[in-house]
């Protein structure tokens, strides 16, 4: 009975009284997913141009942000930072495709898994060496104050979080759509072999996709890091694009965007309204268990389409 | 009937079997019997559904309609480790083995339905565990004898050219002493030489152990050689069956292949 | 004596069946155990010991549990560190509730238990593949240690949520748990725990177990066809694996550090489990020994080299050093040898029989 209490009518109970707060949550929660949308932007890119997995997508946020910021502590001006923190993140690129793609360059995709997580550790590890693990402020002038529309809070710096990501992906809509190097994306996501049989150059499409994904982590960087100060658990947080993909599907980038806002809203729900009756901090595992049994009825995701097994 | 040898009762009988994947009709209305101790040879031109039809008999593909007999029992649809634990086994177009296993554990994993000792006897690997492992040991050395792959026992199979493969596979489906046998393409990419080893090894199949046989294949001359019965399949439904003579002379198989317009 | 297996026969299955068909392999084997045995317990040190060869038993048996399902099974697991959790946790509540039980029933109903909760993580292993499932089993990560921090009725209420080992004695002969064990007793239990269970692996992996295992590792569609059902092979992977690496996590807490909180078991762990059985080989016993062992050494080799060279390192340099150098060897691994030390070892044990005519 006390435990019907605090899992139904509790809850529900709170939701019925004020609405509105249920609303500012969900708000709050979309648009803590949208940040969850742009790490998981950087594995869809990944994923479909090259079949890989990428781990190391969540670190290469966190490195880029320690980039960036400590430049910035070195006075460097911001403008400057920007663009040397996307060089270093094209550099980047070009060192994994030689070092560690190209050897491996048709080995199992669970291989090319482990090999990430391989980048993983040595990009935490190179990045905190070089600049230090210490937490950092990042402040780039970014609007932070309470905004109330429509009797409902929110905050600016959110919304701005939000028009960015909305930028990103319509930048690279078009980039994918009208470029001649985005239809060579598309091609080789949908076959290596073909791709290269009518000469579309492989390592070139693959250092093009790690440099956009190296520089969507930045933008992902400087937005969780204004947010949550430039440290560590950047990598950990960047960990939950990884329910979001399973939710989108590894391919779909409207399914990242959907994703991650669902991911996003439902764990802050879940948290505000459930975790009492748990002691909190269910947003630990929520978006893992909700991808879970999402995955159990549709294993192909929202977006993904439904494979049809041949022997 | 062609060596003279007497073919009982349907083992296997496929009564008015449709199969669509989305749009695409794969199998329409297809009724097909296999009989003790034949070797039926299942041809058409390529996307005729053949594979498809071997697919649904061991049960990878579940039919929208029509049902299956498989020694007196009628059923729709089952799991093809039942298909397999109900003596149904078989080998792929595109050789579907362990590549990371050798010969020897490749062939011994078809005995593994035969195994019974539980987790804790294996752990221990003492006893009656290890009595049965060298009993099916035992049973695997006289395939490889039969199939005269000795050489290659302990080598992984990944790493052996495509004949051998075949060959391997073969193994394994009979080390699971199945009932019904079903071959997909089994000489596909084989040279002369190697088609007429795998010939020999289904004709003594067939005969020393009394296996029947379904097959798929495109080489002519090995369908007429081998083959009691000839079943034609063109665009999902059956068109002819019978003797090879017959279906030989068959005008509706000579279009087929000729690529005569379907009105 | 040379390495040779030119003029050994085999004259039975069983012989060609065995772990080591080689006498030479066997005799190193005797003589490796005799040493772990007898030797190591005389002359090394309670340094060594406690920060050495336990932790290396304990890290070789987690390797092997997740070897089991990962490199024998092939479904990858980032859960690992959860699993031990519930090991460790599972035996602090055993031992706390029943005094009386001996350790080792206390440690093998851990395993158990363990088993039971991987048995229901692994469940949706039999809808989703691949990556997929590693996504899933970081749900069996994090509810799991969440689990443990949040409910303190797992610690008996302990406000800092460590939980610490009784002193327990092993089959009624000698304390292996608590401050008063003394090393060697800690050592000796602890390589024979693992030494058993080892071996009862190896059986595991060569026999109809293994076989099903490694058929749906290869190919399940293949292996479903031959009569493999894939409810029951993956379910047994994702059972015994839990079971070694839950007994892991109990002699971890227990025998290795004595105490923990449920965050010795975070994602990190499962990582470095993993990178074990990579560099020591997927899909092999032995190479989930020679994995445990090259991580556990590691960072002391790094440590002391630093010293050796005159250049004291500071310790966050350190682990940031680790970091990179663990993932620069994992890339390393992959490219030169997926297959890990273990692959290796074969080929050298492979030169050396050929030895000194290689043609």
């Amino acid at each position: 009975m006390e435990l019907l209490h605090a899992l139904v009518i509790d809850p529900i109970g709170a939701i019925a009284d004020n609405p509105e707060f249920l609303l500012e949550v969900v708000i709050g929660g979309l648009l803590t997913g949208v940040m969850y949308s742009l790490v998981a932007l950087g594995f869809v890119l990944i994923y479909k141009a090259s079949g890989i997995f990428n781990f190391a997508q969540g670190v290469m946020v966190l490195f880029a942000a320690l980039c960036f910021v400590g430049q910035l502590q070195l006075g460097m001006p911001l403008v400057m930072a920007l663009l040397s923190t996307v060089a270093i993140m094209i550099a980047l690129a070009f060192v994994i495709e030689r070092v560690v793609l190209r050897p491996l360059v048709n080995q199992e995709p669970i291989i090319l898994f482990m090999a990430t997580i391989g980048i993983t550790f040595f990009l935490t590890g190179l990045g905190q060496l070089v600049w230090g693990g210490d937490v950092k402020t990042l402040d780039i002038g970014l609007p932070k104050d309470p905004l109330i529309i429509g009797g409902v809070l929110v905050n600016e710096f959110d919304l701005t979080a939000a028009a960015v990501a909305g930028l990103l992906v319509a930048g690279l809509a078009l980039f994918f759509q009208k470029t001649s190097i985005g239809r060579a994306l598309r091609a080789v996501a949908d076959d290596h072999q073909a791709a290269l049989s009518v000469g579309i150059p492989l390592k070139t499409i693959w250092v093009i996709v790690w440099s956009v994904a190296g520089i969507v982590g930045l933008v992902a960087g400087i937005m969780w890091g204004t947010n949550l100060g430039v440290q560590f658990s950047l990598a950990l947080v960047a960990l939950k694009a990884l329910p979001v993909l399973i939710l989108g599907g590894f391919t779909s980038i409207p399914g990242a965007i959907v994703g991650g806002l669902i991911v996003g809203a439902g764990e802050k729900v879940a948290e505000v309204f459930w975790g009492p009756a748990f002691g909190g901090a269910i947003e630990d595992w929520f978006a893992y268990v909700l991808a879970l049994v999402f995955l159990l009825f549709r294993p192909q995701g929202l977006f993904g389409e439904r494979i049809i097994e041949r022997v | 009937m062609q060596n003279g040898k007497t073919l009982g009762e349907p083992l296997l009988e496929a009564r008015e079997i449709s199969l669509s994947f989305g749009g695409v009709k794969a199998l329409r209305g297809v009724s097909l019997a296999i009989r003790r101790h034949e070797i039926l040879a299942i041809i058409g031109p390529n996307g005729a559904g053949k594979t498809s039809m071997l697919n649904v008999v061991n049960g990878f593909y579940h039919p929208q309609q029509g049902t299956i007999t498989f020694k007196g029992e009628t059923r729709r649809a089952m799991r093809p480790h039942q298909a397999a634990a109900q003596g149904i086994a078989r080998t792929f177009q595109n050789v579907a083995l362990f590549k990371g296993m050798t010969t020897l554990d490749n062939i011994m994993t078809g005995r593994l339905l035969r195994m019974k000792r539980g987790l804790l006897w294996q752990a221990l690997y003492w006893g009656p565990a290890e009595r049965e492992e060298l009993a099916h040991r035992e049973a695997v050395e006289k395939i490889i004898d039969f199939l005269e792959i000795q050489a290659i026992r302990k080598i992984p199979v990944g790493r052996l050219p495509y004949g051998l493969q075949k060959r391997v596979e073969l193994g394994r489906a009979l080390a699971m002493e199945p009932e019904l046998l079903l071959l997909d393409e089994p000489m596909a990419g084989m040279n002369v030489e190697e088609k007429e080893d795998m010939c020999r090894f289904i004709l003594d199949v067939n005969d020393e152990f009394g296996t029947t046989i379904a097959l798929i294949e495109h080489d002519m001359g090995v369908v007429m050689d081998i083959s009691d019965r000839v079943a034609v399949l063109d665009y999902g439904r059956k068109i002819a069956d019978g003797p090879p003579d017959a279906v030989r002379a068959d005008q509706a198989v000579i279009d087929a292949y000729l690529g005569v317009s379907h009105g | 004596m040379l390495y040779r297996e030119a003029g050994q026969f085999k004259t039975s299955y069983a012989a060609d069946q065995a772990i080591f068909t080689i006498p030479q392999d066997r005799a190193a084997f005797w003589i490796l155990l005799a040493l772990g045995f007898i030797a190591i317990p005389l002359v090394a040190s309670e340094y060594v010991l406690l920060t050495i060869m336990i932790p290396f038993l304990v890290f070789a048996l987690a390797a092997i549990g997740l070897n089991i399902l990962t490199g024998y099974a092939g479904q990858l697991s980032l859960g690992t560190g959860g699993f031990m959790a519930v090991g460790a946790f599972t035996a602090y509540k055993l031992t706390t509730a029943l005094p009386g039980l001996d350790i080792v029933f206390v440690f093998l109903l851990s395993g158990l238990v363990a088993a039971a909760v991987g048995i229901v993580f692994g469940l949706p292993s039999l809808r989703i593949k691949g990556f997929y499932l590693a996504v899933a089993t970081l749900a069996a990560q994090f509810f799991l240690i969440w689990l443990f921090n949040k409910l303190p009725w797992f610690s008996n209420y302990s406000p800092s949520g460590v939980i610490g080992a009784p002193p327990r004695a092993a089959l009624g002969l000698v304390t292996v748990t608590g401050a008063e064990a003394s090393p060697v007793a800690k050592y000796l239990f602890t390589l024979a725990f693992v030494a058993i269970l080892a071996l009862a692996a190896k059986n595991l992996v060569r026999g109809r177990f293994g076989r099903s295992w490694m058929a749906i590792r290869d190919m399940d569609i293949a292996a479903e066809i031959i009569g493999i059902r894939p409810l029951n092979a993956k379910l047994s992977a994702f059972a015994v694996s839990s079971f070694y690496v839950g007994i892991a996590g109990a002699l971890w807490a227990f025998i290795y550090t004595g105490g923990v909180e449920a965050l010795a078991f975070d994602i990190d762990r499962s990582f470095q489990i993993l990178f074990m059985i990579i560099i020591g080989g997927l899909g092999s016993i032995l190479g989930s020994f020679l994995g445990a062992a090259f991580i556990t050494l590691l960072p002391i080799l790094l440590d002391r080299g630093g010293e050796a060279l005159g250049l004291p390192v500071p310790v966050n340099v350190l682990t940031n050093l680790e970091d990179m150098i663990f993932g620069g060897l994992i890339i390393l691994f992959l490219i030169a040898e997926p297959r890990g030390l273990a692959r290796l070892w074969q080929i050298g044990k492979e030169k050396l029989r050929l030895w000194p005519f290689p043609h």
